[in-house]
């Protein structure tokens, strides 16, 4: 198990969980990251922060320490 | 529009024999929803806020036979869970809280054919609210040509409504989709299908909270139904818009990219509306010069020639830089980039405190603050809204221009700085953009760790698949922006325009007898008697550590209404009556003046190289703009933040302009 922030770019994995019980955690859940979802890892802003994912058929945008909620599988 | 519709958005004339409809237009950003809207409904009738919020009020109205339908597009939303005021006005007007519209008869929820799964999230709220619910699948033509199959009447028959088909840009599926929503009008409310039910009784068991258990299930109840209805045939061939993507998000062309997209933009509003502000300016003067041939002289004349059509003339002559930076907004946000370009910018400013969707309306704002600020609607997220639009002004924005070129060449000597090519005068007219920046970021930086500090937002940004921007959408943006400006300038606008110039013509002076009162020494005069003249005397003691006399003192006083009156203030009360800055002679008379004034009674100059830089300092960061301070009230629905916006940004600048004095003096400069 490990964090979405320390998923290389390019790599497709599998989500475990959400962490936290806040504004934030909330907000990726209804966006799709649900247990089980299928997530790549598309590419990241110049600086590193944001992060651009790929899920359920769309591209989202997330902060880096929105990323260490995100549990997936290794 | 198609000739063959029976639709009519024309102003409605309710009889009443009709039938009266209200409908809801529900979706999340990015499906088209605004589109389909247009495609409906035509122009809104009603456009405003809600009460006591700053979220925006669409409604619009059509007749379809003996139906008068009041269609109201609701703010795209994601949940109808969260906090944010766009949800929370969507979830008050679903269950009709919201007195002047009452209770929908029917939702429809837009559903972006190319994203269903995230989409039905929001369906299956809606199916819960208890008025009948009716699907609408838009860009279905992007999804097949994805090789996306959605089986509807399955789809249909899972969730207990209607699901249509829709292409909106070609108004396909539009007239069924109206007679539909008129049948479900007639339903009694709307059921949830078990199967989703049974799942969210099983969330009320969990550990976690509510909300996050119920996201949760519904997504795997969305899983499940998705598993039957929704099929990917073929090869997925990356498209032209992921390999777009690829170089748009790229880190190095990506930021290339960014980079000449900005620059055009800013450099076209700047060169493109040139011509537009000519000739807005030149129906300006020609007003002047009708009401100066018509009318009899005296006080009246004054008010309206030097009172109303300076004061509104100066502001109106903004129209065209507004409606151009809404029109680049607009197309921007209608492909799709602008989710892009704060993606990219969103690391660099939320080292400041704010967060990438601020990066256009500050860029805006350089051409000038009333559009940038207006843009940051775009901004869901309330604190960082708020944040940009009270640093928005210090961005130097291109009324200041005319003070900084003047006063540089008037007063900079113009010599190179070291070995290079690189002059003086340049030097010193960047910083003070520069200067505007760094204080905007500190400024940013010290209120989101003290007033603004808070738990943290979530950033969570889609980026829409790229798609050609609906011209109807554009048009509307822009119409929009440029009729809320004009009406601010036809009021408020006019109303300080006209104070202004009162206490610049009032007392009438006492005149030396046999002396023309329109000669230049006379203006000057009358000026120094007024109210206004007044006032610079009386602040003297004030500005005097800045280096400045009562006369810059006084004209920076009567430019705080709107800071482009400065130099012809300027002009007035050093004599040169009636002279325009802005033509070069104009400019070169002041300069001469300005070169030659001295402090009353003495021989030692006014204007030394560290007073032309402290007026300048003080132009970059002072709220010298009523018009501004308007807007902000009005985006901010309050009079406290216009209050908080320029009394920071008066007393930075007086700092600002008393460091750099104090410090150029004893260096000597």
């Amino acid at each position: 198990m490990r964090s979405l922030a320390s998923v290389p770019i390019g790599l497709t994995t599998q989500v475990i969980d959400v962490s936290g019980e806040d504004s934030v955690s909330l907000r990726l859940l209804e966006m799709g990251l649900t247990p089980g979802v299928e997530i790549t890892v598309v590419s990241t802003a110049p600086l590193g922060d944001p992060v651009e994912l790929e899920l359920r058929g769309y591209r989202l945008s997330i902060r880096r320490n929105e990323a260490t909620r995100v549990i997936v599988a290794t | 529009m198609s000739s063959t519709t029976t639709r009519d958005t024309t102003k409605q004339h309710v009889a009443d024999s009709d039938i009266k409809l209200t409908v809801a237009l529900l979706g999340n950003p990015n499906t088209g929803k605004s589109t389909l809207f247009s495609a409906i409904a035509g122009i809104p009738t009603r456009i405003g806020n809600y009460p006591g919020v700053t979220v925006e009020e669409k409604v619009g109205q059509f007749r379809h036979h003996n139906t008068i339908i009041e269609l109201i597009d609701l703010p795209g939303t994601y949940s109808l869970n969260s906090k944010s005021p766009d949800e929370e006005v969507a979830v008050d007007v679903l269950h009709g809280r919201i007195e002047s519209i009452g209770q929908p008869d029917c939702i429809v929820v837009v559903a972006d054919a190319t994203n269903l799964n995230r989409n039905l999230f929001l369906v299956s709220q809606a199916l819960a609210v208890g008025r009948p619910v009716l699907v609408a699948l838009t860009l279905c033509d992007v999804a097949e040509s994805k090789g996306i199959q959605i089986d509807r009447e399955k789809l249909s028959q899972i969730l207990g409504c209607p699901v249509i088909r829709l292409v909106a840009p070609r108004h396909d599926g539009v007239d069924e989709l109206v007679e539909s929503l008129i049948e479900s009008s007639e339903k009694s409310g709307q059921t949830v299908p078990a199967s989703l039910n049974s799942r969210l009784a099983k969330a009320a068991n969990s550990n976690r909270s509510i909300a996050s258990a119920e996201a949760i299930e519904r997504y795997a109840w969305i899983d499940e139904i998705t598993k039957d209805v929704l099929s990917v045939s073929g090869q997925q061939i990356r498209s032209l818009g992921d390999r777009i993507d690829g170089i748009l998000t790229h880190r190095v062309l990506g930021t290339v990219v960014f980079a000449l997209t900005m620059l055009a933009i800013f450099s076209s509003i700047f060169w493109l509306a040139s011509p537009l502000m000519d000739l807005v300016s030149g129906c300006v003067e020609w007003t002047a010069a009708l009401a100066e041939s018509v009318m009899p002289d005296g006080i009246l004349r004054s008010l309206v020639i030097d009172g109303v059509i300076a004061g509104v003339g100066g502001v109106i002559i903004f129209l065209p830089q507004i409606a151009i930076l809404f029109l680049f907004v607009a197309v921007l946000e209608g492909c799709g980039y602008l989710a892009r370009a704060a993606f990219l910018m969103d690391r660099l400013l939320v080292g400041v405190g704010l967060s990438g969707k601020s990066f256009i309306p500050l860029l805006s704002s350089f051409a000038c603050a009333i559009p940038g600020i207006m843009a940051a609607r775009t901004i869901e997220n309330r604190r960082d809204r708020l944040l940009t639009i009270l640093v928005a002004p210090l961005m130097s924005c291109s009324a200041r221009l005319p003070v900084y070129l003047l006063l540089c060449s008037a007063f900079v000597p113009d010599v190179t700085v070291g070995n290079s090519w690189i002059r003086l005068p340049a030097v010193v007219l960047a910083s003070m953009y520069l200067i505007g920046i760094l204080v905007a970021a500190v400024v940013a930086f010290i209120f989101s760790r003290t007033i603004f500090r808070g738990p943290p937002q979530p950033f969570v940004l889609e980026l829409p698949s790229w798609r050609w921007p609906q011209f109807a959408v554009v048009a509307e943006r822009v119409r929009e922006a440029a009729v809320s400006f004009l009406k601010n300038a036809g009021t408020l606008i006019l109303a300080v325009s006209i104070i202004v110039w009162a206490l610049g013509s009032f007392p009438r002076p006492v005149l030396d007898a046999g002396v023309n009162p329109q000669s230049a020494e006379q203006q000057g005069e009358a000026l120094r008697q007024s109210f206004l003249g007044q006032a610079g005397h009386l602040i003297e003691p004030v500005v005097k550590p800045l280096g400045w006399d009562w006369r810059i003192g006084c004209a920076a006083v009567a430019s705080f209404p709107a800071r482009e009156v400065v130099l012809g203030v300027l002009g007035v009360i050093y004599n040169l009556g009636d002279v325009d800055p802005g033509e070069e002679e104009g400019a070169s008379m002041l300069i001469r003046q300005l070169r030659a004034a001295t402090w009353d009674g003495t021989d030692r100059k006014v204007f030394t190289l560290p007073v032309a830089l402290s007026i300048m300092v003080f132009f970059a960061l002072c709220a010298q703009c009523a018009s501004t301070l308007v807007i902000i009230g009005k985006e901010t629905a309050s009079w406290f933040w216009p209050l908080v916006s320029f009394t920071y940004m008066t007393a930075l600048a007086w700092v600002g302009a008393f460091l750099v004095f104090q410090i150029g003096t004893a260096l000597g400069w």
